[in-house]
């Protein structure tokens, strides 16, 4: 393996030399990473801080009450204050000291084969990832990182659980892009080095020719963009303030953005955050409360017994609901708008053989994975999408557990790269077709599951896993009991009719439950399905929400058929297929497929070169 | 793919088998009953509940423990079956739930053999192919085929190496 025969086609940024040139990060990483660990130290600080502070003031104006003098009590207020600043500036002096010094320790290196990564600087680390074994690369950028046009370059590989993603922290926006193609030049000059047999990867830098011509959709529908966008530019203009040159990629040869509409319901729908927000919001406003109290205990309690007093208990529960539920409603409009903001700005682009997908108006955030590293395509509609018709589109990839430092929650699905989060249905052909035309000939599921699985899913859904039913029946079981506590204890007899009102409306939300479950069997038996043909195997599980699974054959590491006694009597089997995508491998199922089909299931799963007839 | 594999696990396994589950039944006996056999030991008087409940985990012990050396090792060996064709693994296996697996040799990231105590006492190994997600054992074979197998696997792994 030569370096002379990668041809790099880059700028000075990232020549290879023949010695593996050290790279350190840039320098802002002593600074801003200090900002960072500190930050949070400061916080709780501050906050402690200040409430013994209060008490400190409460407790040297007692003192001037008592005595008249003030001399000793504010006195030792300014001294606590100095000292804690003092305290506080030396912490900082230290945390600046060993960024800086751990700064020194950490680079990394382009070496021939692999990318090396060195830090540490008590116990030294050095990881090393061969070019091949590359998964993804992907960006992100906080808000003060992207203030600075500074970003964290994580690479995955496919360690599975027991890897961790390699991180590259603080590297400038421009240099960022150059490692990011860099590493994928270099993978495609190894593995057109090695297999040559990849008939899908094409080694030319991203410049020349896209691989297979996408079939050109009208570039100003698909590229519609949305009020965000607006805000992207400006930070596109802006670029932050280190950001270096910007490196040019090469131009994609497919590009879409979100329309107005798409980011709308992209934020109504993918909510995760709402309760984190809502628990957030309440547990802010009992602490402002809390401290007002603490800073004016007289007046607090006055005002409260003032209120008890002058209104009746009913009007003050009433208020407390309205404010309850106004929190609510303004917690769930902040969750909707963080998602808008989270998808803002959202690009997704094929350029040359990898998949980039680009998000985030404030914290950034770029995944690119390389068409080869493709697991699946998953279509997921949630029933809310399904209603209106549109799908959740995402590539299935293998996740590494977690990145070095991961302590941000990004709130959104981990698994896959979602490339577009609300799509029309009848889109996702064009939007699959420009993204990755590879994956062009994946069949339509057609082989149904067999015609007793109806049967078999109405008692699965409805009852062994229906939700409403075994509300249902453990609401009885509790209401036959208090009855028959009831019947031998007179005094509880009063309780009985409210009892029974609750444990009615109870039966009518299972009821409900038990419905939509019935419906949802109805429609995962018109609509399941699964199909395989030369390249691809595909699996479709209907029902209220769907999940839509294509995988191409080479990623499939293993299928097996299961039955049950009940299936056996039935004359059917579970089909499954275990891919290596997200963490530690994903298993995709279709339950009740004839007999006749699981067999040619295994049929097609087995090798057939050299074998010819079983 | 109608019809099972072909090559059945070495008939030893089944004393494999026996000892192992007998073993970790003693264990959960052990460990569930003791606490009760020493509270009605030392405090007869007030805990007459005691010693019924030890009476009833013994049963159920020896209960279980005819289930697990007689009934199920021959069920569990009739079902376990393998075979290994060129380019893939094949087994088919279980009681109540059969599965059957197919695993292609391209996939597979590497093959160990493994011998514990007990295996080694009876001249036996297992042979553990592992892919990128997920392992497979296949327990008891003796030693020299499984040496054999894991040889074949690794080689034909290697042969057809291919990427995630």
């Amino acid at each position: 393996m030569n370096d002379e025969k990668i041809t790099s086609p880059l700028g000075p940024a990232a020549t290879s030399a023949s010695a593996p040139e050290r790279k350190h990060v840039h320098a802002s990483y002593i600074w801003l990473g200090t900002l960072r660990s500190v930050g949070a130290v400061l916080v709780v600080l501050v906050v402690g801080g200040i409430s013994s502070i209060t008490s400190l003031i409460r407790a040297a104006s007692y003192e001037y009450q008592l005595f008249g003098s003030q001399a000793f009590g504010y006195g030792s207020v300014f001294m606590t204050i100095i000292l804690a600043l003092v305290v506080v500036l030396v912490v900082v002096a230290l945390v600046v000291g060993i960024h800086a010094w751990a700064w020194r320790h950490l680079w990394y290196e382009l070496g021939p084969e692999e990318v090396s990564v060195y830090s540490g600087i008590i116990s030294k680390k050095r990881v090393h990832v061969p070019y091949d074994r590359i998964q993804t690369v992907d960006q992100k950028a906080s808000l003060l990182q992207r203030a600075f046009g500074v970003c964290n370059v994580t690479i995955d590989t496919a360690g599975g659980a027991s890897n961790k993603a390699v991180l590259i922290p603080y590297l400038r926006k421009g240099d960022a892009d150059a490692l990011r193609h860099e590493l994928y030049a270099r993978k495609m000059g190894m593995s057109a080095a090695t297999t040559s047999a990849r008939a899908t990867v094409d080694a030319a830098p991203p410049t020349g020719a896209p691989i297979v011509a996408a079939p050109a959709p009208a570039g100003a529908t698909t590229c519609q963009g949305n009020v965000l966008d607006l805000g992207e530019e400006a930070w596109q203009q802006f670029g932050g303030v280190f950001a270096g040159d910007t490196f040019d990629m090469g131009a994609p040869s497919f590009e879409y953005r979100l329309t107005n509409k798409e980011l709308v319901f992209t934020g109504l729908s993918n909510n995760g955050g709402f309760i984190l927000t809502l628990i957030a919001i309440l547990a802010g406003v009992s602490s402002i409360v809390s401290f007002a109290f603490d800073l004016f205990p007289n007046e607090s309690n006055a005002i409260m017994t003032d209120a008890a007093s002058r209104f009746d208990p009913f009007f003050l529960v009433l208020i407390g609901g309205i404010v309850l539920i106004a929190c609510t409603i303004v917690g769930w409009c902040i969750s909707v708008l963080g998602t808008c903001v989270q998808y803002g700005g959202f690009h997704a682009r094929r350029r040359g053989t990898r998949v980039e997908v680009e998000r985030g108006l404030l914290k950034h955030q770029t995944e690119s994975l390389d068409l080869a590293r493709v697991q699946s395509v998953i279509i997921k509609q949630s029933f809310i999408r399904r209603l209106i018709g549109y799908c959740e589109l995402s590539l299935g990839k293998v996740d590494a557990a977690e990145s070095e430092n991961s302590n941000e929650n990004t709130g959104i699905t981990p698994q896959g790269l979602i490339v577009h989060p609300f799509l029309k249905v009848d889109r996702v052909h064009e939007v699959l077709a420009g993204l990755v035309p590879e994956f062009a000939d994946i069949p339509d599921a057609t082989t149904r599951v067999a015609p007793v699985a109806l049967r078999r899913g109405l008692i699965r859904r409805c009852l062994w896993q229906g939700n409403g039913f075994w509300v249902a029946v453990s609401v009885a079981a509790l209401q036959i009991v208090a009855h028959l506590i009831a019947a031998f204890d007179p005094e509880v007899v009063g309780a009985i009719p409210s009892i029974d009102l609750i444990c009615a409306i109870i039966y009518g939300f299972a009821a409900v439950f038990f419905v939509l479950d019935i419906i949802g069997s109805v429609y995962w038996y018109r609509e399941s399905a699964f199909a395989t043909n030369k390249r691809f195997a595909r699996i479709k599980n209907g029902g209220l929400s769907s999940m839509d699974v294509s995988v191409p054959r080479q990623k499939i590491q293993f299928g097996n058929t299961k039955t049950n006694p009940f299936q056996r009597m039935a004359k059917t089997a579970t089909i499954q297929m275990r891919t290596a995508a997200g963490v530690s491998g994903t298993t995709t199922q279709l339950i009740d497929v004839s007999q006749d089909n699981a067999a040619s299931w295994l049929e097609w799963i087995t090798p057939k070169t050299s074998h010819p007839a079983r | 793919m109608e019809q099972l594999p072909t090559q059945k696990l070495n008939p030893k396994v089944k004393n494999v088998w026996r000892i192992n589950d007998l073993v970790w039944l003693v264990v959960l006996y052990l460990i569930c009953t003791l606490p009760f056999f020493i509270v009605a030991n030392t405090a007869p008087e007030e805990s007459g509940w005691a010693m019924p409940v030890v009476i009833a985990e013994t049963v159920a012990c020896i209960v279980l423990a005819v289930v697990f050396a007689f009934v199920l090792p021959p069920i569990r060996y009739a079902r376990w079956r393998y075979d290994v064709s060129p380019e893939f693994l094949d087994i088919a296996k279980g009681i109540v739930w059969k599965k059957r697996y197919v695993i292609p040799f391209i996939r597979v990231q590497n093959t160990d053999t493994r011998q514990g105590p007990v295996l080694r006492a009876f001249g036996l190994s297992s042979v553990t192919v592992s892919t990128a997600a997920g392992a497979h054992e296949i327990p008891g074979l003796d030693s020299n085929t499984a040496a054999e197998l894991r040889d074949r696997a690794a080689e034909l792994a290697r042969i057809a190496r291919e990427d995630v």
